[in-house]
């Protein structure tokens, strides 16, 4: 098990996590850093102050109590569907690729893709918002046209790391594709 | 016939084992080159096969070359096209014409990732209709990149369209390191327009592939005489003119045919002629041609006629006379420069004079005066190849590359002094605004945290060493 530092896309620290089971059977953790307590103090103090700023001029307290719900609903969401903190690929082969995310929350989402739809795992280019970056993606067959490709499956889509981790992650998935 | 062909392909890979030598021999600086228009495949026209053409020779010459346009459709992201020739179908909105909005800001970010990921050191624009391309100088100006910019049309200086883009084009071209017209006729026009400096202005023509045009005389009936024309039916190419010649030439001369390739507005024109004399039988018009099919009509005909009312230079007539066709065409803008004297007849844009000069070319037809079609094709082949173009784009290319770019207050003081109080002060403030935006996005995403790309061509391509290790999609 080896665990590097890299950078993602912004030039945040992100790390990324080999684990080797066996021969045809790795697992690759990319954590993103944990939810930093200033920024969280930063967003709540923003939308407290616009509160009390609201506050003075209508002299009404729903103002005030509504701004410690917002604060505490917003948190509550962006732990549960925004932040995610693992992004884990788990490839075997012969059998399949086994993509997972975990929020902060805890919350786990976990999609299987068996071998047989697999026809190439590849590094990307696709353009994101207004930037072109790198990427590695899953490309599924087309059940009608084995040749074609049907869907493109991008993975690590929350960290985005930059092309040197995605280029050891994808060595590594080729070396078990072309086993099988 | 097959014959010739091999002969081609020897000569060809001949001039690439010499290009190998003199570029094993001569330490002659590789240029990472940024092609910008508007106008790329799949759109179809004069520009689009320019570009492609001169990056696969530049591409062939050891450069590396990439092409930014805007998404066409469906067709958005990177794709890559024969010898791995990368082309950039960005999401910009389009706006009029197949050309892009312009703001001159809400590229720059995209442009700026792309000039910088790939490492640009000169950002060839083309076409003065494409507003992506106008950006394009403008950002890479800011960024402190050498610029050079291809104008493939001639405008005019009267009405009040022409003016406004002519204003456009004084401040766009007035700090831009060289500029590449393709006719003299066009040099002339250009330099009057955007008030240039003719030392910056080089002519290099257009080229066409001399191997996708040749003769085939046995496919052309010689009991009777044909007239290709293969033109946009547009007002711009005279088909106004077509329209008045068709019936005159055809009552005097019963075995004489049209063939007219293309589609357009101006349609309903040659329609409505065909049905008022009744020509259903020798006026065929064939519709919207692929670049593929171009030759199997060209090679029908006898003598190919072009009435433009105005053309910067004139790819058809080089196509038509390369295919061995007699070439009729009127004296407008930098057609007389494109062929020598004996391989086309020059008339004034009128139905007269066009007529007459027709059946100058029908009568020498008709005795059979005219050089045989291998003949024509021989002479021409050699006047216009891709990879002489690629040669003299290099030269501008090393020149430009030896040339500082301005500094921004040099750039500001040239815009003030050389565009008018007006203009000029207005685009110094989007010149300075453009550059704080360009700050604004160094501090935003710096140039560390851009990875470089994979390079595709060039001196340092991966392509060619490790096969098809990497996919495109």
């Amino acid at each position: 098990m080896t665990e590097d530092e890299f950078t993602d896309i912004n030039g945040k620290a992100i790390s990324l996590q080999c684990q080797s089971h066996s021969n045809f059977c790795r697992e690759f953790t990319v954590s993103a850093p944990k939810l930093s307590l200033r920024r969280i103090m930063v967003y709540t103090c923003s939308v407290w102050l616009v509160a009390y700023v609201v506050f003075f001029f209508t002299q009404n307290t729903a103002v005030l109590s509504s701004a410690i719900f917002i604060t505490l609903v917003g948190m509550m969401l962006h732990i549960h569907f925004v932040k995610i903190d693992h992004e884990t690929l788990l490839i075997v082969g012969s059998l399949g690729v086994q993509v997972s995310s975990s929020y902060a929350s805890g919350r786990e989402s976990t999609t299987f893709i068996e071998m047989s739809k697999i026809k190439d795992i590849v590094i990307n280019e696709a353009i994101y918002m207004q930037r072109v970056i790198y990427s590695l993606c899953i490309l599924l067959k087309d059940p009608s046209d084995p040749g074609a490709v049907s869907t493109v499956v991008p993975l690590f889509q929350s960290s985005k790391p930059r092309l040197n981790c995605l280029v050891k992650v994808y060595r590594s998935c080729q070396e078990i594709l072309a086993q099988c | 016939m097959g014959q010739r062909k091999r002969a081609a392909i020897r000569d060809s890979l001949a001039n690439q084992i010499m290009d190998g030598i003199t570029l094993g021999h001569q330490d002659s600086p590789k240029h990472n080159i940024c092609m910008v228009s508007d106008f790329f495949y799949p759109n179809m026209g004069g520009v689009e096969s320019h570009i492609y053409q001169l990056s696969q020779c530049l591409i062939e010459r050891g450069h590396k070359v990439i092409i930014v346009t805007h998404a066409y459709g469906n067709r958005k992201g990177i794709r890559y096209l024969t010898n791995a020739l990368k082309v950039y179908y960005l999401p910009l909105q389009v706006m009029y014409n197949q050309s892009t909005a312009t703001t001159c800001f809400h590229s720059l970010p995209l442009l700026r990732c792309v000039f910088v990921r790939e490492r640009i050191t000169v950002v060839h624009a083309h076409s003065s209709f494409s507003a992506m391309a106008h950006d394009s100088l403008f950002h890479a100006k800011t960024m402190g990149l050498n610029t050079v910019f291809t104008d493939h049309s001639l405008f005019g200086f009267a009405d009040v369209s022409s003016v406004l883009t002519n204003k456009l084009l004084t401040v766009s071209l007035c700090d831009t390191s060289h500029i590449i017209c393709v006719s003299y006729t066009s040099k002339e026009n250009t330099v009057l327009r955007a008030a240039l400096d003719p030392e910056i202005v080089s002519v290099i023509p257009n080229a066409v592939d001399p191997t996708d045009f040749t003769p085939d005389p046995s496919q052309r009936d010689d009991s009777k005489i044909t007239i290709v024309v293969i033109s946009r039916l547009v007002y711009r190419k005279g088909i106004d003119l077509l329209g008045g010649i068709i019936p005159e030439l055809c009552l005097k001369y019963p075995q004489l045919h049209f063939l007219i390739g293309g589609e357009g507005p101006k349609r309903i024109v040659l329609e409505e002629v065909r049905e008022k004399y009744q020509l259903h039988d020798r006026v065929r018009l064939l519709g919207a041609l692929e670049h593929k099919d171009v030759r199997n009509v060209l090679i029908q005909g006898h003598i190919f006629l072009n009435t433009s009312l105005t053309e910067a230079f004139c790819m058809a007539i080089v196509e038509g006379a390369s295919c061995g066709l007699q070439v009729v065409s009127t004296r407008v803008g930098g057609i007389p420069e494109v062929l020598p004297k004996e391989l086309i007849t020059l008339c004034e844009p009128t139905v007269s004079s066009l007529c007459e000069g027709l059946e100058m070319v029908i009568a020498r037809q008709r005795a059979g005066t005219v050089p045989p079609p291998a003949t024509i094709h021989s002479r021409v082949r050699t006047l216009y190849t891709w990879r002489n173009v690629a040669e003299r784009t290099e030269k501008v290319y090393d020149r430009v590359a030896k040339e500082t770019v301005q500094p921004l207050h040099r750039r500001l003081h040239r815009l003030q002094a050389h565009c008018g109080p007006v203009a000029g002060c207005i685009f110094a403030f989007i010149a300075v605004l453009d550059f704080l935006f360009l700050l604004l996005l160094q501090w935003l995403v710096p140039d560390s945290v851009i990875d470089l790309a994979v390079d595709a061509s060039g001196p340092h391509a991966l392509w060619k060493r490790s096969g098809n290790r990497k996919h495109s999609v």
